[in-house]
């Protein structure tokens, strides 16, 4: 009788090792494939393309961003589109990397034919796919990408932003801060272009004010601040500027309350945003700060409207990174629809002074981007940051809301001058 | 008999390589007519082109001297530098500015590689780390010329005139690619050249085994600076068309970071095959490009790919294909 061992090695065996594999990566790869099935369902939609860093320091910023855009495209898309047409929003991560934001710019705007681009929170990113945008004469916002010359010396005919300018959150809270605990600051800056223009900004402003002040510049993704923190403490200013980003501020609050610093100084800033004050210990949620929206202002109309949507769809607190999300989405709507077509050349004709309607404002003023530099002249919340009273996000208590316009100055003196295709 | 073997035995093999090189020629000019209906785009296309280069140029070191260098993306990026700062500051030529990049990124590994290449192993490798990462500070810290962080801007690849003939490389992508196509195969087919050379054939001594190549007064240390000379050239080459490509240059090129995916790109293509690095970039620029699009966790699948390959594939993508042929 004979008896047939099957093979120890598995080379008689069904299904061997390297089959296992090979089908298992073949399957992935599937599962990575574009699925094409879908696209002869009535009339294409509206491409829009969006660059945000998802990953990296910045990523607890551009996420909200991201659902503030997607909350208004599905309230658009419910409505019935731009233009008849639905809206497709196309996220691509920069991962907080200039290189891979212009190389994901290309990508968009070449592969996916996007109709507009929208990107960065990193300022740097922002500023070079203004060039790309430029060049290619693509429709653009920034939403949330400070460094002035974005609509300063270097803006362009094609590119508006919604946040403020690094100019106006300084002008906003510089007084505020110098009589409230004096006129000696030591900053803390991020080495990048949102921190050299906004470092550059206070210092003007302080300077007009008779004050002194010491500075640290560091790479934007720093970690560990126990060196500036012992140099700001040697320098026994009477503010400590915090001017990091995302997790690095996070980071930067945490230690200044570790090494106990808030006892021999006051803290602020230009932006402390809800994402980052929900992010830290009670003790470390302190200090005077601009917010660029804040979700609490009663008596404003569709203001709680906006926040409940927002909860409903994500489960957070409404912040300003939402609204700069959702601002720009229907921006986009608002000019299209005024000028019954996605040329970027009308579009930006049919955004300059368009006054923004309640709905989508949701703040009090009328607010508008400003046709000389494109700039949204939308209102800063300034005040105390401090821990939860009663709601969970009740963190922050308006004192003052300045026009956008006041804090922005002329347009001459942003050095912006705007040429258009002829 | 055995030498009768030996020479049908090469003369297929020689026949193969032929064979891979039409393939992928083919490949390469034909990208426009295939790339989109593959959800690809031209841009991505020169992309690929421009990382297979510069993995090539590692590979040049790694694969065919036997030197590792992790500090490569510095001759990268010096090369993009060079390019960007020559049409910001000094002329508006594509060609001039190619070139300077060219030999900025040689003419410093020239230099610094004359001070490397008597160390060994891990120290050889620190010290490549150790050089790159100054060169990443100095674009870093020098706002004033190099831009910072926020990277060099303000320049632009500008059309090709030869004699009466312009070619708009400025504006139309597709010219573009072939142009980056045409600075490829130039730098290959030199690498090519170089690697059949008697000079070629003596660097593949010193990797399989560097005392024995010394005993046989072969002047090693010589060898493996001209080594890594000639691949920082080629890798100052790819970085220029990168700023070409990007009409930008931002520090990252300089980046440890970057050096350690150009060792991936050529671990993952296969180090011993002339060709696998370049099929490992692609590979790695295709995948980044579309698992990017996807997932937030797009780092992790490039991870889990390298280590796939290590750990299944430790001859590489290209490796498996020649050890099928041989089998």
């Amino acid at each position: 009788m004979e008896v047939t061992i099957p093979p120890a090695t598995g080379r008689g065996a069904l299904i061997n090792r390297r089959t296992l594999i090979k089908t298992g990566a073949a399957l992935g790869a599937l599962q990575l494939a574009a699925p094409n099935l879908i696209s002869a369902r009535g009339e294409a939609p509206i491409k829009l393309g969006w660059i945000d860093p998802l990953t990296g320091v910045l990523s607890i910023l551009a996420v909200t961003e991201v659902e503030g855009a997607k909350l208004a495209v599905e309230q658009i898309n419910a409505k019935g589109g731009v233009l008849g047409r639905q809206l497709q929003l196309l996220v691509e991560d920069s991962a907080n990397d200039v290189g891979t934001g212009v190389q994901k710019a290309h990508k968009l705007i070449e592969r996916d034919q996007v109709d507009a681009i929208f990107a960065d929170v990193n300022s740097a990113i922002a500023y070079a796919v203004e060039g790309v945008t430029s060049d290619k004469k693509i429709f653009h916002i920034v939403p949330g990408g400070h460094t002035d010359p974005i609509t300063g010396k270097d803006c362009k005919w094609n590119v508006f932003r919604i946040c403020n300018t690094t100019a106006m959150d300084a002008a906003a809270i510089t007084q505020t801060l110098v009589s409230k605990f004096g006129k000696k600051f030591f900053f803390i800056t991020p080495d990048y272009a949102y921190g050299h223009t906004l470092q550059e900004n206070f210092i003007k402003r302080l300077k007009a004010l008779g004050g002194t002040y010491e500075a640290d510049m560091l790479p934007i993704n720093t970690a560990d601040f126990s060196a500036s923190l012992i140099k700001a403490r040697a320098y026994k200013p009477n503010v400590l500027l915090n001017n990091m980003g995302g997790l690095a501020q996070i980071d930067c609050m945490k230690q200044f309350t570790q090494f106990g610093m808030q006892k021999d100084m006051a803290l602020g800033g230009a932006l402390f945003e809800l994402e980052s004050v929900l992010s830290l210990p009670p003790d470390a949620q302190t200090g005077w700060w601009d917010m660029e929206w804040w979700w609490d202002q009663p008596g404003v109309p569709h203001v709680a409207e906006f926040v409940a949507a927002v909860k409903k769809a994500t489960g957070k607190p409404a912040s300003a990174r939402h609204w700069f999300g959702y601002v720009a989405i229907h921006s986009f709507r608002i000019a299209a629809e005024k000028a019954k077509s996605l040329e970027a050349i009308k579009l930006t004709r049919a955004l300059e002074n368009e006054v923004l309607p309640p709905e989508v404002a949701l703040q009090p003023g009328n607010i508008a981007y400003r046709a000389g530099d494109h700039e949204l002249m939308a209102g800063i919340f300034t005040g105390e940051v401090h821990p939860p009273k009663g709601d969970p996000a009740n963190v922050f208590t308006v004192a003052a809301v300045v026009p956008g316009e006041q804090a922005a100055g002329t347009v001459e003196d942003t050095g912006c001058h705007m040429t258009y295709p002829s | 008999m055995s030498v009768a073997i030996a020479g049908v035995a090469s003369r297929r093999r020689g026949e193969r390589d032929w064979l891979t090189t039409a393939v992928i020629a083919l490949a390469l000019l034909t990208v426009p007519l295939w790339l989109p209906w593959v959800g690809g785009y031209t841009a991505l296309a020169s992309h690929v082109l421009v990382m297979g280069l510069v993995a090539m140029a590692l590979n040049f070191l790694l694969g065919f001297t036997g030197v590792m260098s992790f500090g490569h993306a510095a001759y990268f990026g010096l090369g993009a530098y060079g390019t960007g700062l020559t049409l910001r500051y000094v002329s508006d030529s594509t060609m001039l500015a190619l070139l300077a990049g060219i030999l900025l990124g040689g003419i410093a590994g020239t230099v610094l590689g004359a001070l490397i290449a008597r160390r060994r192993g891990v120290y050889f490798a620190m010290v490549t780390i150790a050089f790159g990462q100054i060169f990443y500070y100095i674009a870093y810290s020098w706002n004033d010329f190099t831009g910072g962080y926020d990277g060099l801007r303000g320049f632009s690849r500008q059309p090709l005139q030869i004699g009466p003939l312009v070619i708009d490389i400025q504006n139309n992508g597709t010219l573009f690619y072939y142009f980056v196509l045409t600075v490829f195969a130039v730098s290959v087919a030199l690498m090519a050249f170089i690697l059949a050379s008697p000079f070629g054939r003596t660097l593949l001594a010193i990797r399989e085994n560097q005392r024995r190549a010394r005993f046989l007064g072969i002047p090693v240390d010589r060898h493996i600076w001209l080594s890594f000379s000639i691949s920082c050239f080629f890798a100052g080459t790819a970085g220029a068309l990168y700023a070409l490509l990007n009409n930008f240059a931002d520090p990252t090129a300089l980046h440890y970071s970057l050096s350690g995916e150009i060792v991936i790109m050529v671990v993952m293509g296969g180090m011993r095959a002339f060709w696998g690095p370049l099929v490992g970039a692609a590979v790695f620029v295709v995948l980044q490009d579309y698992v990017s699009s996807m997932t937030v966790n797009w780092m992790s699948f490039i991870g889990l790919m390298f280590v796939a390959v290590v750990l299944f594939f430790p001859r590489g993508l290209l490796g498996i294909l020649r050890r099928r042929r041989e089998a």
